[in-house]
């Protein structure tokens, strides 16, 4: 049952061993019987329900326990806020994909794909199916509904008017070609080394959540007649546009969980949606496609529940009170890690590490693209950087406002990584004004009646600061720290409060001089999601927004110099490279290039962070790592089960 | 009467085109829109939407159109067709998911009226006719103490209290397996153990706040010639007390009870929130956090409406409980 061939098995030699690999699992599989949930017995004598040889493929996704075989039965008992927290539905069993990171996120293995097969020049994928998959309401998923989601949903300007990039490169979008009934292709127009990986994360689920024969009745192409009739009935649509995106949402938006009609392959359907209601409820879904190695059909758990709470304080309740089985997000951090902690007992539950570890926890970005000259000229220069760096005293911030739980570092990757560089993360960390004076007295040797250093216009230099109180990281206390630090060596720091919304829209109006924030790419998202090691437009991270627009399309934004170019080039080396060993090296060398910029001055590496399980929950990965797109429990929720007599 | 009433609700016209333009506008007053929380939430959970798809969404959802258009668009169809809009976020129709609420808070709102004045009335007499007594102290000093404690406070308290020791399930008005549950016997029992710790929360501030403002009016009356009057005449003190002073001082309350209306549904937010309770109330704090605009909108909207009718109400029950009151 192991899979692991050779690390990062992306390249094609590693997909081949791997074929043989799951092959051989499978007919492991074959020579057993299936064997099915005790709650669906009864469906299945009735009638209402096939058999479950009838439900599951011919060759069944084996899950690979994590402690072992397990038991069937039990209701998970989880957690979400009441607003804005359908990402938490989504993490938990919505992640169902072509192909999928394994679980300790070192490799990409086929999933939903059967077999996958990679070009030698980076161009071609090709994709073999699962025979038999189906639908959670038992209609065959086929190569027909990835072609309906490129042909009808992707290809169609108006549900789609921009492409998701991980399905574009250099511009072209991706060609889908439908090989035969269980086989599909997927061609770019030049190579693209990371399309699997890319593909294995939470975004790689657009190709396989249109279930065509359902959706297409609300597409203008397949059902013009009908849908004046339906829009009728539906108060909240007014085209069918409209209409269609209220019964599926890319990126799973709220629509995607209102809709129970909505057929999927994940391992639970809902049956209370969330909606208005305190709860949200979802049951297993019968045909689902995996099995554990002794045949019995996945997931062991009957029932998901999420109470919707308006509160983290009383998740934290109900979680020390044992009214939750699995609680993560909201209350892991260190405010509520003691009480949780004198908890365990009542609440029966116990810590589990996870890995959700970012480059940096606190990074300060200054805009290198700043409108004001004399603030776009000081930030440009890299000593200017480096003295600010030396300036802070990182070991004070992590104890004093992290509780120790942090080391000083630049925004690199995490050292049990295969990205680790030393220099990379320690470079400039060390807390030297002295040293920070001395290089500044070379940049602004002037100094006003207070000590602050003058601009070459006279006047002093001053930053204005974006600080907003987001994810738990106390940035207000942080900032409040290096205002102080950059005072001593007579740099003038305003602290300006405000939220994300604001910020966000003065990201996009490249309106914000500098702001803090944190940083990805600590692990092996670091690949696909440079966001913070180039200038790279993309969601939370701008600090040269106008040089990431010039990557994007040379006809906008602003060029960059040279050094910064070189940057670039070496990311398109990171993308283009077909095997492990080429991306590996051409990734190293991109930091070592991106390290040398300093575009950033980072503050904190992360520690690892828990959440809680109740105590007769086994299967759970110890120590997982998780990131943004990297979702968590769902790659392994399947395999959880209740240990204890029923 | 009945042309009183008439001619107040004809001002009220006026008054709610002007609220619902306020609304409209302070909701706008936050930078960004929906679709920008919306991204701000998605970029914090590792996603991201295409500028394209975002502008399309914006489009969609006429969010790219000068404010007054969108206000118009908004009364409009309100005036026209009674469709209060669309909730971005729930992907419903407006009118739907405040009534799906409005129940529960009517429910709490009138049962945290009855708790209050069920206490605060007696409590308030005995604290006047037996001023300067022991009685009298402790009464004051709980109620400035009551009065003194965060709501948000005492809600955290007792649910850590009765949850750690008690062992009771706390948050929301009903246990996990009641919640989506049909009306029976045992979900209204679960219902009544729930909801008297928020109704006791809630309560408690207005509680204290009332049994002064009664004991405050009582000793007013009690000293007036028509009260050595009556005991003059023979009339015993409790018939006494209840049959003229009381009613006097209750004029005050009577002109407050059409406030409970608006607190209905804006009231008490974030006890709601603490407790999580399926009320109106977080749902207009989720609304104008996200902006989700016509669903805060319509919630301000409907408040502005059950204040001027809360006022109204007040005004014809105080002229019933006192004559003295002209409506002129």
């Amino acid at each position: 049952m192991t899979f692991h061939m050779t690390k990062r098995g992306l390249g094609k030699l590693a997909f081949g061993a791997f074929v043989t690999a799951l092959l051989s699992t499978s007919s492991l599989a074959w020579a057993q019987e299936f064997k099915q949930a005790p709650m669906l017995d009864a469906k299945v004598e009735s009638g209402g329900l096939p058999p479950v040889e009838e439900r599951l493929p011919a060759n069944p996704y084996v899950e690979t326990m994590v402690d072992g075989i397990g038991q069937y039965g039990g209701t998970l008992r989880t957690t979400i806020l009441a607003n804005g927290d359908h990402y938490n539905l989504t993490r938990t069993i919505a992640n169902e994909l072509l192909v999928r990171w394994t679980p300790d996120w070192t490799e990409v293995v086929p999933s939903l794909a059967e077999e996958v097969t990679a070009s030698d020049d980076a161009t071609t994928y090709t994709f073999k199916l699962r025979e038999g998959l189906k639908w959670s309401d038992g209609a065959p998923f086929t190569v027909d509904d990835i072609m309906f989601w490129y042909e009808d949903v992707f290809s169609n300007p108006a549900l789609t008017p921009d492409k998701n990039p991980i399905f574009v490169v250099g511009g072209e979008p991706v060609v889908v070609t439908k090989i035969d009934e269980q086989t599909v292709e997927f061609k770019f127009a030049s190579p693209y080394g990371l399309f699997l990986q890319q593909l294995a994360y939470g975004q790689g689920h657009l190709p396989v959540i249109y279930p065509r024969h359902y959706l297409s009745q609300f597409h203008e192409k397949y059902n013009a007649e009908g849908i004046p009739a339906l829009l009728e009935q539906d108060a909240t649509a007014a085209d069918w546009v409209a209409l269609f995106n209220s019964k599926v949402s890319v990126s799973f938006q709220p629509a995607y969980w209102q809709n129970l009609e909505l057929p999927t392959l994940n391992p639970y359907v809902l049956t209370v949606p969330y909606a208005d209601t305190d709860r949200v409820e979802a049951v297993r879904n019968p045909y689902y496609w995996k099995v554990d190695p002794e045949g019995n059909q996945l997931p062991y758990i009957d029932n998901v529940t999420w109470a919707k709470l308006d509160d983290p304080q009383l998740m934290l309740l109900r979680m020390t009170a044992g009214e939750l089985d699995f609680a993560f997000r909201h209350i892991n951090n260190s405010t509520y890690k003691s009480v949780l902690f004198d908890g365990q007992e009542t609440g029966n539950y116990h810590f589990v590490d996870v890995k959700d570890l970012p480059a940096n926890d606190a990074t300060l970005l200054l805009n290198l693209n700043v409108e004001d000259p004399i603030k776009n000229e000081i930030f440009n220069n890299k000593d200017f950087r480096i003295a600010l760096s030396h300036a802070i005293n990182r070991q004070d911030i992590i104890d004093l406002v992290y509780v120790g739980q942090g080391a000083p570092s630049q925004v690199a990757p995490q050292p049990d990584h295969e990205l680790y560089d030393e220099k990379m993360s320690t470079q400039y960390t060390e807390y030297n004004p002295e040293l920070a004076n001395q290089m500044l007295d070379k940049i602004m040797p002037e100094k006003d009646a207070q000590g602050f250093r003058l601009g070459p216009d006279g006047n002093r230099f001053t930053i204005n600061f974006m600080v907003a109180d987001v994810f738990g990281l106390s940035y207000p206390d942080i900032m409040q720290m290096v205002q102080q630090y950059a005072a001593e060596v007579g740099i003038d720091i305003q602290i300006r409060t405000t939220d994300r919304a604001r910020l966000n829209t003065m990201w996009y109006a490249n309106e914000q001089e500098a702001y803090i924030w944190n940083c990805v790419g600590g692990l092996s998202e670091a690949y696909t999601d440079v966001r913070c090691y180039i200038p790279f437009q993309k969601a939370d991270i701008f600090f040269a927004s106008k040089w990431s627009e010039w990557y994007s399309d040379p006809s906008t934004g602003e060029e960059p110099p040279q050094r910064v170019k070189d940057a670039y080039q070496a990311y398109d080396e990171v993308k283009a490279a077909v095997t492990d060993e080429d991306r590996l090296r051409e990734m190293k060398e991109f930091l070592a290039i991106s390290a040398d910029n300093l575009f950033t001055i980072g503050i904190s590496r992360p520690m690892p962070k828990y959440m809680l399980v109740n105590n007769d929950i086994k299967n759970v990965v110890q120590g997982i790592p998780i990131t943004g797109n990297l979702w968590h429990p769902a790659p392994t929720l399947s395999q959880w089960y209740f240990d204890r007599a029923e | 009467m009945l042309l009183f009433i008439f001619k107040r609700l004809l001002f009220a016209i006026p008054t709610m085109i002007a609220v619902s333009i306020v609304a409209f506008i302070i909701i706008q007053l936050p930078p960004g829109d929906y679709l920008s929380t919306l991204m701000a939430d998605l970029a914090s959970s590792g996603g991201s939407l295409e500028e394209g798809t975002i502008a399309a969404m914006r489009e969609r959802f006429g969010l790219d159109q000068p404010i007054y258009v969108q206000y118009w668009k908004w009364v409009s169809s309100i005036v026209f067709r009674g469709d209060f809009g669309i909730s971005f976020e729930l992907n419903r129709p407006v009118t739907d998911v405040i009534w799906g609420r409005l129940g529960f808070s009517f429910l709490l709102a009138a049962l945290t009226l009855c708790f209050v004045w069920a206490l605060a009335i007696p409590i308030g007499i005995i604290s006047a006719v037996r001023q300067y007594s022991i009685t009298d102290y402790g009464v004051t000093f709980l109620a400035f103490f009551m009065l003194a404690v965060p709501d948000f406070l005492l809600a955290l308290v007792s649910m850590y209290i009765l949850s750690t020791y008690f062992g009771q399930s706390v948050g929301g008005l009903f246990s996990p397996e009641f919640v989506n549950a049909a009306w029976s016997l045992p979900r209204v029992w679960d219902f009544l153990s729930h909801v008297w710790l928020p109704v006791c929360v809630i309560g408690i501030g207005s509680l204290a706040a009332l049994v002064r403002i009664m004991r405050a009016n009582l000793l007013d009356e009690i000293h007036r010639p028509y009260v050595t009057t009556a005991r003059a005449k023979g009339m015993s003190e409790l018939e006494l007390l209840l049959r003229y002073p009381v009613r006097m001082a209750l004029n005050p309350l009577i002109s407050t009870l059409g406030w409970i209306l608006p607190a209905v549904v804006s009231g008490e937010i974030i006890v709601s929130v603490v407790m999580s309770l399926p009320t109106t109330g977080p749902l207009l704090l989720r609304a104008l956090l996200s902006q989700d605009m016509y669903l805060a909108g319509s919630l301000i909207l409907l408040i502005s409406v059950l204040t001027i009718i809360g006022t109204l109400i007040s005004d014809i029950l105080l002229a019933i409980a006192d004559p003295r009151i002209r409506l002129q």
